[in-house]
Protein backbone atom coordinates (compact mmCIF):
# COMPACT_ATOMS: atom_id res chain seq x y z
CA UNK A 1 0.00 0.00 0.00
CA UNK A 2 2.73 2.59 0.77
CA UNK A 3 6.18 2.07 0.77
CA UNK A 4 7.56 5.30 0.71
CA UNK A 5 10.20 7.73 2.89
CA UNK A 6 8.88 9.37 5.94
CA UNK A 7 8.62 13.49 4.75
CA UNK A 8 10.31 16.01 7.17
CA UNK A 9 7.46 17.65 8.65
CA UNK A 10 6.38 20.63 10.92
CA UNK A 11 4.34 20.11 14.52
CA UNK A 12 1.70 22.16 12.42
CA UNK A 13 2.02 20.17 9.81
CA UNK A 14 1.89 17.17 11.84
CA UNK A 15 -1.38 18.11 13.48
CA UNK A 16 -2.92 19.06 10.57
CA UNK A 17 -2.37 15.82 8.91
CA UNK A 18 -3.46 13.79 11.71
CA UNK A 19 -6.85 15.46 12.11
CA UNK A 20 -7.37 16.25 8.40
CA UNK A 21 -10.48 14.04 8.30
CA UNK A 22 -13.29 12.38 10.43
CA UNK A 23 -12.13 8.89 9.33
CA UNK A 24 -8.27 10.07 10.43
CA UNK A 25 -10.11 10.81 13.73
CA UNK A 26 -11.64 7.81 13.88
CA UNK A 27 -8.14 6.01 13.25
CA UNK A 28 -6.25 7.65 16.04
CA UNK A 29 -9.05 6.77 18.66
CA UNK A 30 -9.18 3.22 17.72
CA UNK A 31 -5.68 2.93 17.77
CA UNK A 32 -4.72 4.97 21.08
CA UNK A 33 -7.74 2.59 22.63
CA UNK A 34 -6.32 -0.26 21.42
CA UNK A 35 -2.56 -0.12 21.35
CA UNK A 36 -1.85 -3.64 20.50
CA UNK A 37 -4.31 -3.94 17.45
CA UNK A 38 -3.20 -5.45 14.33
CA UNK A 39 -5.57 -6.20 11.64
CA UNK A 40 -5.62 -5.67 7.67
CA UNK A 41 -7.32 -2.41 6.05
CA UNK A 42 -10.52 -4.32 5.70
CA UNK A 43 -10.81 -4.92 9.21
CA UNK A 44 -10.03 -1.73 10.35
CA UNK A 45 -12.55 -0.21 8.13
CA UNK A 46 -15.47 -2.50 9.44
CA UNK A 47 -14.25 -1.44 13.16
CA UNK A 48 -15.03 1.51 12.81
CA UNK A 49 -18.16 1.42 10.21
CA UNK A 50 -16.47 2.51 7.14
CA UNK A 51 -15.84 0.81 3.93
CA UNK A 52 -12.47 -0.20 2.91
CA UNK A 53 -12.69 2.06 -0.24
CA UNK A 54 -13.56 4.93 2.71
CA UNK A 55 -10.64 4.73 4.83
CA UNK A 56 -8.00 3.72 2.74
CA UNK A 57 -6.60 6.98 1.87
CA UNK A 58 -6.59 7.94 5.57
CA UNK A 59 -4.75 4.84 6.42
CA UNK A 60 -2.46 5.53 3.73
CA UNK A 61 -1.81 9.14 5.58
CA UNK A 62 -1.09 7.39 8.51
CA UNK A 63 1.52 5.19 7.24
CA UNK A 64 3.43 7.64 6.01
CA UNK A 65 3.68 9.79 8.90
CA UNK A 66 5.00 6.34 10.70
CA UNK A 67 2.33 6.37 13.14
CA UNK A 68 1.46 3.50 11.74
CA UNK A 69 2.97 0.60 10.17
CA UNK A 70 2.49 -2.33 8.09
CA UNK A 71 3.42 -5.96 7.01
CA UNK A 72 2.93 -8.74 5.57
CA UNK A 73 1.64 -12.08 7.22
CA UNK A 74 0.85 -14.82 5.31
CA UNK A 75 -1.26 -13.45 2.15
CA UNK A 76 -3.04 -10.64 4.57
CA UNK A 77 -1.21 -7.02 4.66
CA UNK A 78 -1.91 -6.22 8.11
CA UNK A 79 -1.54 -2.83 9.52
CA UNK A 80 -0.34 -1.70 13.27
CA UNK A 81 0.64 0.97 15.40
CA UNK A 82 4.12 2.18 15.77
CA UNK A 83 3.82 3.18 19.74
CA UNK A 84 7.63 4.72 19.66
CA UNK A 85 6.76 7.02 16.72
CA UNK A 86 3.11 7.27 17.75
CA UNK A 87 4.67 9.03 21.06
CA UNK A 88 7.31 10.87 19.26
CA UNK A 89 4.37 12.54 17.40
CA UNK A 90 1.98 13.29 19.95
CA UNK A 91 5.23 14.89 21.63
CA UNK A 92 5.58 17.12 18.91
CA UNK A 93 1.60 17.98 18.23
CA UNK A 94 2.16 18.64 22.61
CA UNK A 95 5.20 20.66 21.92
CA UNK A 96 3.71 22.56 19.34
CA UNK A 97 -0.25 23.36 21.34
CA UNK A 98 2.05 24.72 23.92
CA UNK A 99 3.00 27.75 21.66
CA UNK A 100 -0.63 28.41 21.05
CA UNK A 101 -2.41 31.00 22.94
CA UNK A 102 -6.03 30.96 23.29
CA UNK A 103 -6.75 33.70 26.34
CA UNK A 104 -6.83 33.16 29.66
CA UNK A 105 -3.61 30.19 30.06
CA UNK A 106 -3.02 29.29 33.41
CA UNK B 1 -45.68 17.22 19.50
CA UNK B 2 -45.18 20.23 21.90
CA UNK B 3 -42.36 19.47 24.39
CA UNK B 4 -43.94 20.83 27.43
CA UNK B 5 -46.80 19.13 27.07
CA UNK B 6 -45.38 15.93 27.12
CA UNK B 7 -42.86 16.47 29.93
CA UNK B 8 -45.69 17.41 32.04
CA UNK B 9 -47.46 14.36 31.29
CA UNK B 10 -47.45 12.63 34.65
CA UNK B 11 -48.17 9.31 32.96
CA UNK B 12 -44.47 9.81 31.05
CA UNK B 13 -43.28 9.78 34.94
CA UNK B 14 -44.35 6.93 35.75
CA UNK B 15 -42.25 4.45 33.50
CA UNK B 16 -38.63 3.83 32.91
CA UNK B 17 -37.43 4.32 29.07
CA UNK B 18 -35.65 2.23 26.98
CA UNK B 19 -33.09 3.24 24.59
CA UNK B 20 -35.40 3.22 21.63
CA UNK B 21 -37.79 5.37 23.65
CA UNK B 22 -34.87 7.35 24.30
CA UNK B 23 -33.99 8.00 20.94
CA UNK B 24 -37.69 8.44 19.74
CA UNK B 25 -37.85 11.30 22.39
CA UNK B 26 -34.68 13.58 21.13
CA UNK B 27 -35.36 12.83 17.73
CA UNK B 28 -38.81 14.04 18.59
CA UNK B 29 -37.11 16.95 20.53
CA UNK B 30 -34.48 17.48 18.09
CA UNK B 31 -37.74 18.92 16.24
CA UNK B 32 -38.98 20.80 18.49
CA UNK B 33 -36.27 22.41 18.96
CA UNK B 34 -35.91 23.95 15.98
CA UNK B 35 -38.68 26.14 16.91
CA UNK B 36 -36.40 27.34 19.97
CA UNK B 37 -35.66 30.70 19.44
CA UNK B 38 -32.37 30.90 21.40
CA UNK B 39 -29.02 29.23 19.91
CA UNK B 40 -27.14 28.40 22.55
CA UNK B 41 -27.62 25.59 25.86
CA UNK B 42 -29.90 27.64 27.88
CA UNK B 43 -33.37 25.81 27.24
CA UNK B 44 -34.85 23.95 29.81
CA UNK B 45 -38.38 23.09 29.87
CA UNK B 46 -40.61 25.77 31.58
CA UNK B 47 -42.33 23.03 33.97
CA UNK B 48 -39.05 22.77 36.31
CA UNK B 49 -38.09 23.69 39.28
CA UNK B 50 -34.60 26.19 39.35
CA UNK B 51 -33.25 23.39 41.43
CA UNK B 52 -33.96 20.61 39.29
CA UNK B 53 -32.56 22.72 36.54
CA UNK B 54 -29.53 23.74 38.11
CA UNK B 55 -29.07 20.00 38.73
CA UNK B 56 -29.63 18.98 35.45
CA UNK B 57 -27.35 21.34 34.00
CA UNK B 58 -24.64 20.42 36.39
CA UNK B 59 -24.88 16.68 35.53
CA UNK B 60 -24.95 17.89 31.71
CA UNK B 61 -21.61 19.86 32.11
CA UNK B 62 -19.90 17.12 34.05
CA UNK B 63 -21.09 14.37 31.29
CA UNK B 64 -19.69 16.48 28.59
CA UNK B 65 -16.32 17.60 30.34
CA UNK B 66 -15.69 14.16 30.71
CA UNK B 67 -16.81 12.91 27.59
CA UNK B 68 -14.19 15.96 25.84
CA UNK B 69 -11.40 14.82 28.29
CA UNK B 70 -12.04 10.83 26.92
CA UNK B 71 -12.30 11.96 23.30
CA UNK B 72 -9.56 14.51 23.42
CA UNK B 73 -7.39 11.73 25.50
CA UNK B 74 -8.21 9.09 23.10
CA UNK B 75 -7.37 10.93 20.04
CA UNK B 76 -4.35 13.01 21.24
CA UNK B 77 -3.33 11.63 24.13
CA UNK B 78 -2.76 12.48 27.87
CA UNK B 79 0.10 14.80 27.52
CA UNK B 80 -1.96 17.36 25.13
CA UNK B 81 -4.89 16.80 27.04
CA UNK B 82 -3.28 17.97 30.18
CA UNK B 83 -1.85 20.68 28.12
CA UNK B 84 -5.23 22.27 26.75
CA UNK B 85 -7.00 21.81 30.41
CA UNK B 86 -4.19 24.15 31.61
CA UNK B 87 -5.27 26.37 28.58
CA UNK B 88 -8.51 26.49 29.84
CA UNK B 89 -10.29 24.53 27.39
CA UNK B 90 -12.39 22.41 29.48
CA UNK B 91 -13.14 25.83 31.41
CA UNK B 92 -17.11 26.30 30.95
CA UNK B 93 -17.24 23.29 27.78
CA UNK B 94 -20.73 23.58 27.73
CA UNK B 95 -20.18 26.87 26.61
CA UNK B 96 -20.44 25.44 22.55
CA UNK B 97 -19.42 29.00 21.14
CA UNK B 98 -16.55 29.25 23.80
CA UNK B 99 -15.25 25.54 23.40
CA UNK B 100 -15.44 26.02 19.50
CA UNK B 101 -13.30 29.25 19.21
CA UNK B 102 -10.03 27.41 21.84
CA UNK B 103 -10.56 24.43 19.84
CA UNK B 104 -10.53 27.11 16.16
CA UNK B 105 -7.49 28.85 17.27
CA UNK B 106 -5.94 25.39 18.95
CA UNK B 107 -6.50 23.10 15.95
CA UNK B 108 -7.43 25.35 12.78
CA UNK B 109 -9.83 22.71 10.69
CA UNK B 110 -8.88 20.04 13.13
CA UNK B 111 -11.22 21.11 15.58
CA UNK B 112 -13.95 20.06 13.30
CA UNK B 113 -12.63 16.29 13.69
CA UNK B 114 -12.16 16.80 16.89
CA UNK B 115 -15.92 18.42 17.48
CA UNK B 116 -16.81 15.17 15.41
CA UNK B 117 -15.12 12.49 18.21
CA UNK B 118 -16.55 14.73 21.15
CA UNK B 119 -20.58 14.53 19.70
CA UNK B 120 -19.97 10.67 18.43
CA UNK B 121 -18.57 9.84 22.24
CA UNK B 122 -21.58 12.00 23.65
CA UNK B 123 -24.29 10.19 21.89
CA UNK B 124 -23.22 6.94 22.10
CA UNK B 125 -23.38 7.71 25.89
CA UNK B 126 -26.54 8.94 25.91
CA UNK B 127 -28.30 6.62 23.11
CA UNK B 128 -28.67 9.40 20.75
CA UNK B 129 -27.81 7.94 16.97
CA UNK B 130 -25.01 9.33 15.65
CA UNK B 131 -25.19 9.84 11.45
CA UNK B 132 -21.42 10.90 9.96
CA UNK B 133 -23.06 12.02 6.58
CA UNK B 134 -25.52 14.16 8.16
CA UNK B 135 -24.32 18.02 7.90
CA UNK B 136 -22.67 18.34 11.38
CA UNK B 137 -23.07 21.26 14.18
CA UNK B 138 -21.60 20.81 17.42
CA UNK B 139 -23.63 24.03 19.39
CA UNK B 140 -27.17 22.18 18.19
CA UNK B 141 -25.74 18.48 18.61
CA UNK B 142 -24.76 19.83 22.14
CA UNK B 143 -28.38 21.30 22.75
CA UNK B 144 -29.99 18.03 21.37
CA UNK B 145 -27.78 15.64 24.13
CA UNK B 146 -28.34 18.00 26.78
CA UNK B 147 -32.39 17.81 26.18
CA UNK B 148 -31.71 13.92 26.45
CA UNK B 149 -29.75 14.46 29.42
CA UNK B 150 -32.67 16.51 31.20
CA UNK B 151 -34.96 13.96 29.97
CA UNK B 152 -32.74 11.01 31.51
CA UNK B 153 -32.47 12.94 35.08
CA UNK B 154 -36.28 14.22 35.15
CA UNK B 155 -37.71 9.78 34.58
CA UNK B 156 -35.45 8.66 36.45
Amino acid sequence: MFHGEQAEMSEQEILSTLLASEIRGDLLVLFHKNPGLIDTVDGIARRIGRTTIAVISDVRELLQLGLLKQKRIGASEIVYLDRARDREILESVANHLKTVRIGREK
Amino acid sequence: MKLESWVTDSSLLSYCPTGQDMMGMAIRMRESSSTNPQDNLEWTPKSTGPDQRFAAEKSFSSVLVNTVREAVGNALGRNVLEILTSKGLLDDASNSKEFDRKLQLLFGNGAAVLERIVVKDLNRRLGIRYDSEARFDYGKSLETAKEVCFMESRLK
